[in-house]
């Protein structure tokens, strides 16, 4: 948005502004991201998505047209710092795919960024801007975690429809650079990251437009992290190749509609302790230690596990849960070698 | 909209009357079929059946809260003006589920737990009769009175309570209606509720709202009377979440923007209103946003400061 009041109300360049000395080189992350029509073939039925893309290298997406690009499910990750100021762009174009009016159009939500209304891409609250937009937030040092954007129009559809990623807000060194740490906090250390995006597939929703009572009813029959099916361990829909002894992070981002489970299992099915250092975007007071941690569509939890001394393989898994009773849906897979 | 100005009247009466002795508390209750309105696109009127104070409406869903203080003797006389058999238990709290016949009355007593939010139901009839409309929330206030969650617990500036709700019309209201046989085990709830209302009615409703000046601290008890998970998203900022299921959590408190309250369950959260402008509070889940598939007439509401 291009009000000129927004950055006074900023938090983040305030306390740049009153504070005396300056811990780390802010950056300011410039990026545009465009919308476009894709499919996937989930269990071998091909299903319709639209997705984010990134736009912005020029060339590509530019102008009116908007729809060019080629949409990811989920969208492109983005990696900022704390501290950083992103300014992402959308372009809306003649060629976007969309529904009529009034849920044309679409935005970017940065999903648990505390900004305010007019960074915030909910249509109807400020002010119906759904035709392109620009979104700045800059996340404080204690804000660094995972989160997820999406879009926020008519959100029953195109939030399922594939219009979703990750933002990780990463902790800067002295020198500016990222560190390979959930936050600031040393115990957070880690030396491999794994981003899983959770989401579910109800493939009518994806055919209904408008309002239809088929937005009525959910039902996921296709489960995915970072956009694959995963269904076996065999097929895992994430795969980390890592050393043995090193610690691996896990970035879990619930963009699902149905409850989860996240556990990490041996290779005989034992459940394997992890700690979760930051759900939500804000470290726990006190870090938890765990075999599984539960995510609802909106959560997010920030974990390390630390691999064991000699070879072996670990499975990382999502089991996907209905609302009403907990009962398992379907499990998806990821793969750890060290 | 007369539901709330009953809600808030019960709420402020009992404000005014909590004291630091543990005093005696007696409500009584009338169980009656009626129907429930979901305005705006998408509305309908259900049939449902419910707890309320009796008054003109006869019909309340959720029904009345049960505002006492903590160490209090509760008398809650159930009156089942219904044509089937109905009980009182609030979840966690009161053990005496004994059925009243239709046409009788019973009086559940227990004492008032730690200060915190409770969920009551008719826990009758494998779900049905909670499904139907049959439940409400018993608020715990401190013993000393005041506005902190609990004695010597986080101080708030206002409150609000947001009974949360399903109802699958087709397959359970409009079967129970028509003298039929629910099959409990398909359960597509298709009308979300906030307080009994669509997210048409509760973004405007100044009792559902978190509306109040930057800075001022809310205290949200979240009582979910449905059979379905509800994940709470706020926007704007983040929330503290300090109790659930009436049990305390140490402080500093964790600080979350969404937070899943199972069914049957609850939760209190402190929402601090940051930043001004207009912002929804929304459940995050496809389906929990429409009513019967229209967008944002579910389970929703707006953060309002300024
Ligand atoms: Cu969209
Ligand atoms: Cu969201």
């Amino acid at each position: 948005m291009k009000h000129t009041h927004k950055n006074i109300l900023n938090p983040a360049l305030l306390s740049l502004l009153l504070s005396a000395a300056v811990p780390v080189q802010a950056a300011t992350i410039n990026k545009t991201f465009c919308v476009s029509q894709t499919s996937k073939s989930l269990s071998g039925q091909s299903v319709t998505f639209w997705g984010y893309s990134d736009c912005g290298g020029g060339g590509m997406g530019g102008g009116g047209m908007g729809g060019m690009g080629s949409a990811t499910i989920p969208g492109p990750l983005i990696e900022i710092g704390a501290g950083d100021t992103l300014n992402l762009s959308l372009n809306v174009g003649m060629m976007t795919p969309q529904e009529p009016s009034p849920y044309n159009g679409h935005t970017i939500h940065l999903h648990g960024a505390d900004v305010m209304t007019s960074e915030d891409g909910t249509p109807e609250t400020n002010g119906n801007v759904v035709n392109g937009d620009t979104y700045t937030w800059a996340p404080l040092a204690n804000e660094a975690g995972s989160y997820p954007y999406h879009c926020h129009v008519h959100t029953v559809k195109h939030l399922e429809m594939g219009m979703y990623g990750a933002v990780v807000v990463r902790p800067r060194d002295a020198a500016g650079a990222f560190m390979k740490r959930i936050t600031a906090n040393a115990a957070t250390a880690y030396d491999y990251e794994q981003v899983y995006v959770l989401s579910t597939v109800d493939p009518a929703y994806h055919t209904a437009t408008m309002d239809s009572t088929v937005f009525g009813d959910y039902n996921a029959k296709y489960f995915l992290i970072g956009g694959k099916e995963g269904k076996t361990t065999s097929a895992p829909a994430m795969t980390l190749a890592a050393a043995k002894s090193k610690k691996a992070a896990f970035r879990l981002i619930g963009m699902h509609s149905t409850n989860a489970t996240f556990g990490i299992k041996d290779s005989a099915g034992n459940l394997k302790p992890f700690t979760v250092y930051v759900e939500d975007g804000r470290a726990l007071p006190t870090a938890r230690t765990a075999t599984s941690v539960d995510l609802s569509p909106g959560q997010r939890a920030d974990l390390i596990v630390t691999l064991p001394s000699t070879t072996g393989t670990w499975y990382p898994q999502v089991t996907y849960k209905n609302l009403r009773d907990g009962g398992p849906l379907g499990t998806v897979f990821g793969k750890v070698t060290f | 909209m007369k539901r709330f100005l009953m809600l808030g009247l019960l709420c402020w009466a009992e404000l005014i009357s909590a004291g630091a002795y543990a005093a005696t508390q007696n409500f009584t209750l009338y169980i009656d079929a009626g129907t429930l309105t979901i305005n705006g696109a998408g509305g309908t009127v259900i049939d449902v059946l419910s707890f309320s104070d009796g008054g003109m409406a006869m019909t309340s869903v959720p029904g009345p809260a049960l505002s006492v203080s903590e160490g209090d003797a509760v008398n809650v006389t159930v009156v089942n003006r219904h044509t089937a058999s109905h009980n009182f238990v609030v979840s966690g709290v009161s053990t005496d589920a004994t059925a009243i016949a239709a046409g009788a009355s019973r009086t559940y007593s227990f004492s008032a737990p730690a200060a915190g939010a409770y969920v009551y139901a008719d826990t009758l009839n494998n779900n049905i009769n909670r499904e139907m409309g049959l439940y409400g929330a018993l608020l715990v206030r401190p013993a000393g009175g005041g506005n902190t969650a609990w004695t010597g617990g986080p101080a708030y500036d206002f409150e609000r309570l947001w009974v949360m709700g399903e109802m699958d019309k087709p397959r359970w209201n409009d079967m129970v209606a028509a003298g039929g046989t629910v099959n409990t085990s398909i359960y597509k709830p298709n009308y979300f509720t906030m307080n009994g209302l669509g997210g048409f009615d509760a973004m405007m409703d100044m009792g559902v709202m978190l509306h109040g000046a930057v800075g001022q601290t809310a205290l949200v008890h979240i009582v979910n009377g449905g059979q379905f998970a509800h994940a709470l998203h706020f926007h704007a900022n983040h929330f503290k979440v300090i109790a659930i299921n009436g049990v305390r959590q140490s402080e500093p408190f964790q600080e979350r923007d969404t937070f899943s309250v199972p069914p049957f369950s609850t939760a209190e959260v402190l929402y601090t209103l940051n930043k001004p402008g207009d912002y929804p509070m929304h459940v995050h889940t496809a389906q929990m946003e429409t009513a019967n598939g229209v967008y944002l007439n579910g389970a929703a509401t707006m953060i309002m400061a300024q």
